[in-house]
């Protein structure tokens, strides 16, 4: 069992040299303050959209994470500079070597803010709760994929097994998603604890969440069971976050300026350098995990042509994008995966932009050059629907550019827009071509959730060599193998245009000079217990 | 009217001058964009975008690098085709029930009245929003919820119009003389019941453009890139402490259409009795 | 007098009714099938099983003919009961009361502002004798109007927040959070108090009281700010309805641009998710506003001027 836990510290080494290629301006950048860290403080922060539901276990864009993250505690974390998962709640753990078993040994003393244990009955709990949450959980239906079940093996001993491996599960348990709340919590319908009654472990307790207004934490006193990662041992430095809902990016930097706000997030790629020469400190670190990309539906009748998926791949110039819309934070995608992802992949070279091919896939496709410009078939337009969420800032400017882009080649987009709440129940209505979006999460088996017909299947696909290589992937514990898995997955979605990457999310966070020490974790969200104000 | 009495009446009113003159401009754009831009609304050029008001882009350059003028002038086809159709809405509609409503009279009468009081006592915003969230996006839909509420408006003012034209004498004489009801209601009674409804028309025009633009910044109009004067509005927002010109200058065009409408409305609605004296 | 005030009442009874009626056609029966809206409208329902639309069909009675339908919900509006928010859950009323506060603070300072503006033009636009003056200030009703709320809104912000930093451009902390909204909102409300002041005074000023007075040696200013002032304030009433329903929908594009919360914020963000029972709540509450309004004015004309006991009809817009 030990060997297993040896071979996880090896794939950590591997994440850790694709992390430090491109890692982050985080360290250091908050350090400058005269005084020394204190106890106590109020601290603002502007959240770029709603949160919409403050449970970490539902939730999966960026700014309802940063207020739940700070609720819950994980088994373990995982370290962002070198990948490796280390004890939180769990001190230690076992793996089986086919990865079906996991065995958690929790430290033991710790308390949800209701004063009832975190023991492993509350493990239990929480992981049956997520599984019955289901689709109200994406990231938890795949994190929990082929779960068997939790065995209380003792007061701190929890057995987690699956009826097939699930290697990334070990992962999985660090990310906000599996942080543990109360039964008090997990015994109620997903639709009753989104805005309420919401009691975990964690640092800080909500004391309110009013929808599009603000999320109000306070401090747990006699917190003392942190990461071991964080600096500071016992209860976080601040007394209080305000989490404000700012969705203008103008009005956010605006907001930074005139010291409303002692932080923001999303800040837009437009504003940073008015921020940077105002004397504000910007904190950035790429998110790992799904790039921003064009995700196909396969099921319609024009994208199901793989010579049209691969012609809209070369048709987008990815560096035309970063270069006009974003900033020097921002890179373009060299993958399906991002480049601080575990087991990442650069395939750069497919992804460059080649016009003349893509004219030539889609003459060879029987499109040929129409009225206005845009390719026919059949009396038939090239015409594609793209749905998109306005989560993040640039994306209305970016996907305007790709439409401008793609019209070069012949093919014409049109955009609907949604909110980043419906946005995975339009998905699933499927009444669209490409779907705009990405996902962050460090472990490459987050291309499974995204492209394995056995999940929740937003791209339609039906794929039979693409779905062995992501279940090998899963199933596999040895780390180099698992990366071998993964790379061939990244290849094959590529190579078939089920997705076209175009940039990969940066995470860039405005902090006045006031702040100390708010740090990114490993999957770029944010970590406010050692964070202290001057 | 003399020449030179239009004349005088022309030279006293400078503004209303320059606001045909603005009114003029914006139609002209509306149905000939080509008149006054060669550049493509929807495409630009990345390597100068956000460029400031400059002779070769006098509105400058958005965040794409499109010529901000081009998408105001293309914008306005939009805009104004969405105001065209909502005042029509409002005026076709409401004009057909005012004249039923006056020249049936009776019950009928009242409960066209009773119900164009209760449009009017919902905030008109409020009940293009309700009829927004039945129909959903786009910019017929926001016309079409634009002008619905406008209806009532209409039927009250063609109501009064009827009633003051049906006991007219020419009226009497056209039914004395055998006509039925249709024939005595187009050919008589709407005619001459007209002309204030007309007014109110152009009056209710410059609200109209308001209305459709608020829709049209709340994100409720046509999907981007389309240019739509209040979209484009609120597509520079994100840039107000960058390109001061992005929300500026489409907001400057909205009113000065509105402006210009206003002006010539009221210059319709007294001012013309003037010359035709 | 009693009478008057029941029928008034009734008149009010009555427009709700219809306002609700109105709502109800308009969300529930236009688009075919606003279970469906509602199903998918909310972020909340990841997949919408069969059995959810069932559900939903029951709870806002759609499973009964038309006309039972109908009755159901208006037996439930009737109790304060609007139903429940497709988005977040809860119940209507709640999140329109939770609401109201930050709205009721807009709105009075815009009015109050608009008051003030509109008057102060009003009367000084009447009583000056220079004619560049008056004609300046006549002027600026008809360019408050024209502004489209949105922009004038965000010329401020980038104005008096982002290059002079004066005051906040967010948010609902604090009098000062109210200053640049309250403006954006009374800008167009004042241009149209400042129109029909005015014209009111010219009005009362020809009147041959007004003559008389002044030809009796009455001081122009007393004649002006005592005479006609209290005769010319009564027209201005009349709009009070149009007023409050101008302010609430001008709420909805304010607070958007101001990132304050508030039943504005509601409204928007109901239209965008197509939150069917939210929408319905806030057109019904609006027309409350605009009736309650007009009652109020109902009621004071009479105290202002004896001789009005049926106040003018409620003029809209």
């Amino acid at each position: 069992m030990l060997g297993s836990r040896r071979s996880y510290a090896v794939f950590g080494l591997v994440t850790a040299l694709s992390l430090a290629a491109t890692a982050c301006s985080s360290s250091g950048a908050s350090g400058t303050g005269s005084s020394t860290p204190h106890s106590g403080g109020h601290l603002t922060f502007a959240l770029a959209s709603d949160p919409i539901c403050v449970d970490p276990q539902q939730q999966g864009n960026n700014d309802a994470i940063y207020p739940a993250r700070q609720l819950v505690d994980s088994l373990t974390d995982q370290d962002p500079k070198t990948g490796k998962i280390v004890p939180w709640l769990a001190r230690s753990w076992e793996v089986s070597k086919d990865a079906t078993t996991f065995t958690f040994h929790l430290r033991g003393g710790a308390t949800f803010s209701d004063g009832t244990p975190v023991d492993a009955r509350a493990v239990k709990d929480n992981f049956d709760g997520i599984v019955r949450l289901g689709a109200k959980s994406v990231l938890g239906a795949s994190y929990l994929a082929g779960y068997r079940g939790t065995t209380v093996v003792d007061k701190n001993t929890a057995r987690v097994t699956f009826k097939a491996p699930n290697a990334q599960f070990l992962q999985a348990t660090s990310t906000f998603t599996l942080g543990l709340l109360a039964r008090s919590t997990t015994r109620l319908p997903a639709a009753k604890r989104c805005t309420d009654h919401i009691v975990g472990s964690g640092p800080f307790t909500l004391v309110d969440y009013t929808p599009n207004k603000s999320v109000e934490e306070r401090r747990r006193a006699g917190y003392s069971w942190g990461s071991s990662l964080w600096r500071k041992k016992g209860p976080a430095y601040l007394e209080r976050i305000s989490f404000k809902v700012v969705p203008e990016s103008g009005v956010r930097t605006g907001s930074l300026q005139s010291g409303q706000a002692d932080a923001i997030g999303g800040v837009a790629p437009q504003d940073e350098d008015g921020l940077k020469a105002a004397g504000f400190t910007l904190l950035s670190r790429a998110n790992p995990g799904v790039p921003f990309a064009l995700t196909a539906n396969t099921a319609r009748p024009l994208t199901r042509d793989a010579r049209v998926r691969q012609a809209i791949q070369l048709g987008v110039n990815r560096k035309e994008v970063v270069d006009t819309v974003l900033s020097r934070r921002y890179q373009p995608a060299t993958s399906a995966l991002a480049s601080t992802t575990t087991a990442y992949q650069n395939l750069g070279d497919r992804l460059a932009y080649a016009p003349d091919r893509a004219r030539k896939l889609l003459d060879e496709a029987g499109w040929k050059p129409g009225p206005g410009g845009i390719r026919v078939k059949d009396g038939q337009k090239l015409s594609l629907k793209v749905v998109w969420a306005t989560n993040f800032g640039p994306n209305q400017t970016a996907l305007e550019l790709i439409q401008q882009q793609l019209k070069k080649i012949g093919v014409q987009i049109t955009l609907k827009s949604t909110s980043i709440g419906d946005y995975v129940q339009v998905r699933q209505k499927g009444d669209y071509d490409y779907a705009w979006g990405n996902t962050t999460r460090v472990d490459p088996d987050i291309l499974r959730t995204s492209f394995s017909s056995k999940g929740l299947n937003l791209s339609r696909l039906h794929d039979s060599a693409l779905d062995a290589v992501l279940d090998e992937q899963s199933a596999t514990a040895d780390a180099a193998r698992r990366a071998g898995y993964a790379a061939r997955a990244q290849a094959l979605v590529l190579e078939k245009g089920y997705q076209v990457p175009v940039f990969e999310l940066t995470t860039v966070v405005g902090v006045s000079g006031k702040v100390h020490d708010l740090d990114f974790e490993a999957s770029s969200r944010l970590q406010f217990h050692d964070t202290w104000l001057s | 009217m003399s020449r030179r009495a239009a004349a005088r009446f022309w030279l006293r009113r400078p503004g209303l001058v320059l606001a045909v003159a603005v009114l003029v401009l914006v139609l002209l754009s509306a149905f000939f964009p080509g008149l006054f831009t060669g550049r493509d609304p929807l495409s630009g050029v990345p390597a100068e975008r956000l460029q400031p008001p400059s002779l070769h882009h006098p509105f400058g350059t958005d965040q794409l690098g499109r010529d901000l003028f081009s998408r105001v002038v293309h914008g306005s086809a939009l805009s104004l085709k969405a105001t065209s159709l909502a005042v029509a809405v409002g005026l076709v509609a409401g004009s057909a029930l005012g004249l039923l409503a006056g020249y049936v009279g009776g019950l009928l009468d009242d409960v066209l009245m009773r119900i164009a009081d209760v449009l009017l006592a919902i905030p008109a915003l409020l009940l293009s929003l309700a009829l927004v969230t039945a129909l959903g996006f786009g910019t017929v839909k926001v016309a079409v919820a634009v002008g619905v509420t406008s209806v009532a408006s209409f039927a009250r003012i063609m109501r009064a119009e009827v009633l003051r034209v049906r006991e007219a004498t020419f009226v009497e004489a056209a039914r004395a003389s055998g006509s039925g009801p249709l024939p005595v209601l187009l050919r008589h009674v709407l005619p001459n019941a007209s002309g204030p409804v007309l007014v109110y028309a152009a009056v209710e025009f410059g609200t109209v453009v308001l209305a459709v633009s608020a829709l049209s910044f709340l994100g409720y109009g046509a999907e981007p890139p389309a240019p739509e004067w209040g979209s484009l509005v609120s597509g520079g927002r994100d840039y107000l402490a960058t390109a001061w010109w992005l929300t500026t200058l489409p907001g400057l065009t909205i009113a000065a259409t509105v402006l210009a409408a206003g002006r010539v409305s009221r210059a319709l609605d007294g001012e013309t009795e003037e010359i035709s004296r | 007098m009693p009478r008057y005030l029941v029928q008034r009442l009734l008149q009010a009874v009555f427009v709700l009714w219809a306002a609700f009626t109105t709502s109800f056609v308009v969300l529930y029966l236009l688009p075919g099938d606003p279970v469906s809206i509602m199903a998918s409208g909310g972020g909340d329902t990841n997949d919408v099983s069969p059995e959810q639309i069932a559900e939903l069909k029951q709870v806002y009675g759609f499973d009964k003919p038309l006309i039972e339908s109908y009755g159901d919900r208006l037996w439930h509006a009737l109790r304060g009961d609007f139903g429940i928010s497709v988005q977040s859950g809860d119940p209507v009323t709640r999140l329109i009361a939770d609401q109201l506060p930050a709205t009721l603070q807009l709105t009075s300072a815009a009015l109050l502002l608009a008051v003030v503006l509109g008057a102060g033009v009003a009367l000084a636009a009447t009583y000056t004798r220079r004619r560049w003056l008056r004609q300046t200030l006549l002027s600026l009703p008809a360019l408050g109007v024209s502004a489209p709320t949105f922009w004038v809104g965000l010329i401020l912000v980038q104005l008096v927040s982002f290059r002079w930093g004066l005051l906040p451009a967010i948010g609902n902390e604090g009098f000062r959070s109210v200053i640049l909204p309250a403006i954006t909102l009374a800008v167009p409300t004042s241009a149209v108090i400042a129109q029909v002041f005015a014209k009111s005074l010219r009005t009362a000023l020809a009147e041959p009281y007004a003559q008389t007075a002044l030809a009796k040696g009455a001081s122009r200013r007393r004649v002006h700010f005592g005479h006609a002032l209290r005769n010319a304030a009564i027209p201005p009433l009349t709009v009070a309805g149009v007023v409050v329903g101008n302010l609430l929908a001008g709420s909805v594009v304010v607070e958007t641009v101001f990132s304050r919360t508030g039943i504005g914020r509601v409204t928007a963000t109901a239209v965008t998710a197509q939150d069917i029972p939210v929408v319905q709540g806030l057109v019904v509450f609006g027309a409350l506003a605009f009736v309650l309004a007009n009652l109020a004015v109902d009621l004071l004309v009479p105290l202002l001027d004896p001789r009005i006991t049926a106040a003018a009809p409620a003029v809209a817009r």
